[in-house]
């Protein structure tokens, strides 16, 4: 435990003192955030074109209309059902809602005839049909979210009843989506990323002069030597969450609205993730010059194709089998869960899966090729 | 009762075979060196006894272990410095010495180690910051500090100015002194012959001698070496028929005449200098070191 401590205060130190790379690790997601917040922070939310057909010109469709039109991420269209249904083909719709007719039918008039009103409904509920391009799963998935959570409350003011059951996580940022908001989990996860991979050339830098070398010759145990280097980065990690959430807070107002032991177990799989992928890749490569190629050669399609920096459903779709292969896709989706409550786009336990196994593997991996030299 | 038991080691790179059949014994409290030129099969060598390098073949025994089998035993008990010292650069002296002594059970008081190779002075200094001499000193404090029961030195004072080498052969005394046993490789014969209890030559991956070093020589030479410089068409035959030359080696322009009888062979010299009217050049005479035998052995000079 002794040398542990020693070995982590060495290893500590030795980065600490590094102010070069010291300033890479930590001021460049910093500048990242700072310039792509400024471009996107100009009043441009994320925005969303839903297009709504209403089949009657009713108070109760109308009502609905209107509190669409509310919401600050949707621009509304209204038209027929088929111009809408034209417009989302074109892709000019994110979605198109088309309110039927019986919606009217909701409302009990007082005194109103007999067989109708509110009680029939329930035993009928009227469908309110949501037709998306099945294609855009990320942009659709929040749209979705967004619509169920305004008919229900319509549905409520309608009813007049409260409900029993409220579940306590409203995805807050649902009705408040910017761009900024998307950008800044991601940047975070390309942060952890590239403390991972590059971090790890720490090690490819002491194995080429012959410091492994040297070590390899005492009693230290090689798990021991990795685990404190791990354990420096991981917390180099943790604080650079931190420096992003507070600039993401002060200087963009982004709320991190999920629970705090999520975000750092997020940061923390993904640091272990990619610094043990890192220490792979450094096996393959001989010096620190060709390593940092590789390093290159990964980490930028990463960067570009894991959507970090706009949604995955802006890319063709011959790059899509490319942008699940990509571990990056997973953290940054599973942060901006965690972090600003955006709608998954893949169930949570395929990225924990997809993280957990390429950390597995790569920590086997690294372990079995290890050289000292 | 020895601590390093090594018999038939074998190692090859491809089809060069880095270390070819070495056997040898060290006991507690000896300095035993291993001398040879640069790609002889020395830092192989030492890699395999520390446990670094796996072996082709042939037994290898360190304080009981075989550095194979029991890789942590055996690293528990030794100190080692390896070649071309480098270490955490961003770390101070002090900070080194102290992770090191960290890896072990029963390590030497820091400062004093410190104080053993001259660092004192720069026990603040980050390792970046230090000259190529302090650096070797740091990696021999590094390996001194494990209080190891066997220290390995690969080459100690390569590239040492010559203050700094005699202060590191006191070192080196030292923990012979206090009942250690030093392993070490060099291609200085003088190092060799001043520190060491017990020498062996390699050459090409084997040992071609093997010995005390004043024995080794005695064994060898009973004739004095004559050196000097010979214009190049000087008959080599005339100089073989001088009374007492047992044998010349030459090595460009530089003669080396083993003769039993120094007086007389000089003087015969220089009448033959005077004959052909070439003169003989920068002549000295010398008692036979394990440079010569070396060369006598090999026909090469140690470092070419």
């Amino acid at each position: 435990m002794k040398t542990f401590f020693k070995l982590f205060a060495a290893q500590a130190k030795e980065l600490l003192r590094d102010r070069m790379s010291l300033f890479w690790y930590i001021a460049f997601p910093v500048i990242f955030i700072l310039i792509f917040g400024a471009i996107f922070s100009g009043g441009t939310n994320l925005n969303f074109e839903v297009g709504i057909a209403a089949e009657s010109e009713g108070p109760v469709s109308q009502g609905i209309v209107q509190a669409f039109e509310a919401v600050e991420s949707f621009t509304m269209h209204t038209g027929s059902r088929e111009e809408e249904l034209e417009a989302l083909r074109a892709g000019n719709r994110s979605a198109v809602l088309v309110i039927p007719a019986a919606v009217e039918q909701l409302v009990s008039v007082p005194g109103g005839m007999p067989g109708q009103g509110a009680s029939s409904s329930i035993a009928e509920p009227v469908k309110v049909e949501v037709l998306y391009d099945k294609g855009q799963q990320q942009t659709t998935s929040i749209v979705l979210s967004i619509v169920d959570q305004l008919l229900e409350g319509i549905e409520q003011q309608l009813t007049g009843k409260t409900r029993l059951l409220v579940a306590d996580q409203k995805p807050v940022a649902a009705e408040q989506l910017r761009d900024i908001d998307f950008l800044l989990p991601g940047i975070l996860a390309m942060a952890i990323m590239q403390l991972g991979l590059f971090g790890s050339f720490n090690i490819v830098s002491l194995r080429e002069k012959k410091v492994l070398k040297s070590l390899g010759a005492t009693p230290l145990p090689r798990v021991m030597l990795l685990g404190s280097e791990i354990l420096v980065r991981v917390l180099l990690s943790l604080f650079q969450t931190l420096l992003i959430i507070i600039i993401g807070r002060l200087v963009f107002d982004v709320q991190v609205t999920g629970p705090w032991y999520q975000v750092i177990a997020t940061v923390l799989l993904g640091s272990v993730t990619f610094i043990s992928f890192g220490y792979l890749l450094t096996l393959f490569s001989k010096s620190e010059e060709s390593g940092i190629g590789l390093v290159q050669l990964v980490q930028f399609p990463m960067m570009f194709f894991a959507g970090i920096f706009f949604p995955t459903t802006f890319m063709p779709d011959f790059l899509q089998p490319l942008v699940k292969i990509i571990p990056l896709t997973y953290l940054g989706d599973l942060l901006r869960h965690v972090m600003v409550s955006m709608p998954t786009e893949y169930p949570i336990v395929t990225s924990l899966l997809v993280l957990g196994g390429v950390t597995v593997v790569s920590v086997i991996g690294s372990v079995l090729l290890w050289r000292w030299e | 009762m020895t601590c390093i038991k090594v018999k038939d080691l074998k190692k090859s790179y491809g089809s060069l075979q880095a270390v070819d059949g070495i056997s040898f014994e060290v006991r507690p409290g000896e300095i035993y060196g291993l001398l040879g030129p640069n790609g002889a099969g020395k830092t192989t060598t030492i890699e395999m006894l520390v446990g670094l390098r796996t072996r082709d073949s042939g037994t290898v025994d360190i304080l009981g272990y075989d550095p194979q089998v029991a890789p942590e035993k055996v690293k528990s008990g030794i100190g080692v410095q390896l070649q071309s010292p480098a270490m955490f650069p961003r770390l101070t002296v002090l900070e080194l010495v102290e992770l090191f002594a960290s890896f072990y059970q029963d390590p030497l008081p820091v400062d004093e180690v410190i104080e053993m190779v001259g660092l004192t002075e720069k026990k603040k200094a980050q390792s970046r910051k230090l000259s190529g001499g302090q650096m070797h000193r740091l990696a021999i404090a590094l390996a001194i500090v494990s209080n190891g029961r066997i220290i390995f030195l690969d080459e100690p004072t390569t590239g040492l100015d010559p203050q700094a080498r005699r202060n590191l052969w006191e070192v080196i005394l030292g923990l012979k002194k206090s009942g250690k046993a030093v392993f070490l490789t060099t291609h200085y014969m003088d190092e060799a012959e001043k520190l060491c209890d017990w020498v062996a030559i390699v050459d090409q991956g084997r040992i071609i001698a093997e010995g005390h070093p004043e024995t080794l020589i005695d064994e060898h030479f009973k004739e004095r070496a004559l050196e000097f410089e010979q214009p190049a068409y000087v008959n080599e035959k005339r100089l073989e028929k001088l009374t007492g030359v047992k044998k010349i080696v030459t090595d460009g322009d530089l003669v080396t005449l083993y003769t039993e009888t120094v007086s007389q062979t000089i003087a015969e010299l220089f009448d033959l200098a005077k004959e052909t009217g070439q003169p003989v050049n920068d002549i000295a005479v010398r008692r036979s070191t394990l440079e010569d035998l070396f060369l006598k052995l090999t026909g090469r000079r140690i470092r070419e």
